[in-house]
């Protein structure tokens, strides 16, 4: 099958080294305290952060780190013929795993010893490249959550068909059997953090194929920053301030809180409730919490 | 997961003993509710729902099956229901599947009538393209993105609204083929039939918080039920379905009282939809 026309046009209209569009919201999931819909083309998932949080399974604990954990799924009818797969099969767990291992270098989770956070993403639609897609979902996540991070990780994959690198696969090109690149890196570091292949390739090809896919990284990084300092922007001249709705049998106060803030009752931190509740959003570290109040209950 | 103060659960109930809810909706009053058609490509027909901050797609997509040999004029129609983990932590792994089932079981039991399909809301024989040999097979798929109560509804709008979506391609039937053979199909790429769907109900639930039973619960105030009893109701008022969850027992006179009420509500809803639909199929067809 021919992959690369003459004119060096692919099937779906792009260049070799041509991205597919690429689109990206922040906050899709209202009561996650991250989320992110991530569009590679006609690839598109949702990916939602909750956490730092207290850790749910007590024997997963870590005491000098954050334990962080992510699950893949995948819609029904996110393929072109609609399947129905039992959930936590082979191919989802090991993305799981790789998404997983991807953020976990990326997040300091140092600074959070004995929480946990969890990082979901569900694929709407698949049309190749949903692995690197996810990622990308994850990364601006992670950064509406306002987790620590090194740096933001991007991913993209490039593969090599009729003797032409070809950038950003998609479903067609994915499945015509030749080999798939997917690299992931922290661009501004410069070191790459997943790197798979299938298939074989000579060496020589292997590097230029790779070298196209970190370029591909770099191309998505940019965007990325765009996109959450824009939305950094928005937030901070939206000016926005959270009327707390305070009650203590029966009496009903409003206090306003300057945001970020942390609200704390007794000694226990009650988050998302309308007793107190606290916005984690736009707090960078956790040193930055600013707790404004100290109410006893 | 919801964990509430005793505080909180006063002030929940609190509020709606004085019509007055935590988020300044009165006991009939529904969330802001937008719909966006045509989300999934792929898929016949789709839908994405916004209620408050519940999220929700519905997509629709046809293929070519067999009739079920007791009913061989009837198409079949499957619905299924998925919570993603993005809505909910809780619902990681194999987590939502109790709620999952739940909800696909009230879904079927609201829109797809008996048994026998008669009262179902999707007129099931238009679905027949050789009767006895060849039928469309409709399977729908809810997703549930963000949840904060109220997931029925959602779902049920969300199925109405991707049905108007749905375009069937226009088949074929090659003549000739006799007996048991399967006949020979043509399916257009071109021509598209749509669906009448002004016969879809839509679901309203009440929610009985206390002495008082409420419309668009959130998943707070859903923490604090007794009782919740879900009616699907037609545009001429016919009540479809019916269930109850919840374990607290209701007096009959409540439940009769319940589904007038949800009568009343369901016609507002139904305009509140219709002008939604009408208005994401605009939008789309712009685009």
């Amino acid at each position: 099958m021919e992959f690369v026309n003459p004119e060096g046009l692919r099937l779906d209209g792009r260049r070799p080294m041509e991205m597919r569009q690429l689109r990206a919201q922040i906050g899709a999931v209202a009561k996650a305290d991250g989320s992110a819909v991530f569009e590679m083309g006609n690839t598109k998932v949702i990916a939602a952060v909750y956490g730092p949080r207290e850790v749910q399974n007590r024997s997963q604990q870590i005491n000098d780190q954050a334990l962080v954990r992510c699950e893949y799924s995948m819609a029904n009818f996110s393929t072109g013929d609609r399947r129905r797969k039992p959930k936590g099969d082979r191919r989802s767990t090991e993305i799981s795993l790789v998404i997983r291992q991807t953020m976990e270098e990326c997040i300091l989770t140092n600074l959070m010893p004995r929480s946990q956070i969890d990082i979901y993403v569900q694929v709407l639609q698949a049309d190749g490249g949903t692995r690197s897609a996810c990622i990308n979902a994850a990364t601006l996540a992670l950064a509406d959550a306002g987790i620590p991070m090194r740096d933001l990780v991007t991913s993209c994959s490039a593969g090599f068909l009729n003797s032409t690198p070809l950038l950003d696969l998609n479903y067609i090109e994915d499945s015509a059997g030749g080999p798939d690149v997917t690299v992931g890196i922290l661009p501004k570091l410069d070191k790459v953090t997943l790197l798979q292949m299938d298939a074989k390739l000579p060496i020589d090809t292997f590097e230029n194929v790779m070298q196209l896919a970190v370029e591909g990284c770099k191309a998505i990084a940019n965007y990325i920053r765009e996109v959450s300092d824009s939305f950094a922007r928005e937030y901070q001249t939206a000016g926005v301030s959270t009327w707390l709705v305070v009650h203590k049998k029966g009496i009903r106060a409003h206090i306003q809180a300057p945001n970020p803030c942390l609200v704390i009752v007794g000694l226990s931190v009650v988050k998302s409730s309308l007793e107190t509740c606290c916005i984690y959003r736009s707090c960078h570290l956790l040193s930055e919490f600013n707790s404004v109040n100290l109410l006893k209950s | 997961m919801v964990g509430l103060s005793l505080g909180e659960k006063h002030f929940i109930q609190g509020g709606i003993d004085q019509n007055l809810r935590s988020d300044g909706r009165k006991r009939d009053a529904y969330r802001p509710i937008s719909i966006e058609t045509g989300v999934i490509p792929q898929a016949n027909g789709s839908a994405r729902i916004r209620i408050g901050a519940t999220e929700v797609i519905a997509s629709v997509k046809a293929e070519l099956g067999r009739p079920n040999a007791l009913q061989p004029d009837k198409g079949k129609v499957a619905i299924f229901v998925d919570c993603s983990p993005v809505a909910e932590p809780m619902f990681e792994g194999r987590g939502g599947e109790e709620l999952s089932t739940e909800l696909s079981v009230a879904l079927q039991r609201c829109l797809l009538g008996g048994k026998s399909g008669a009262g179902a809301g999707i007129d099931l024989s238009s679905l027949i393209v050789a009767e006895g040999k060849i039928c469309w097979d409709l399977y729908i798929d809810g997703l549930v993105i963000s949840s904060d109560g109220n997931l029925l509804d959602a779902l049920g709008a969300a199925i109405k609204a991707a049905l108007s979506n749905t375009g069937i391609p226009r088949v074929q039937v090659a003549a000739g083929a006799s007996g048991d053979e399967q006949p020979e199909v043509d399916i257009s790429d071109e021509e598209f039939l749509q669906f009448d769907t002004s016969g879809v109900p839509v679901i309203v639930t009440l929610t009985k918080v206390g002495r008082h039973y409420i419309v668009d619960a959130t998943s707070e105030e859903e923490s604090q039920m007794s009782s919740a009893v879900s009616v699907s109701i037609s545009r001429k008022g016919h009540i479809c379905g019916l269930s109850k969850r919840g374990s607290a027992g209701l007096h009959p006179s409540v439940i009769s009282d319940m589904i007038s009420v949800a009568r009343h509500i369901s016609e507002q809803l139904i305009n509140k939809l219709d002008s939604e639909i009408s208005a994401a199929e605009a939008d789309e067809d712009e685009m």
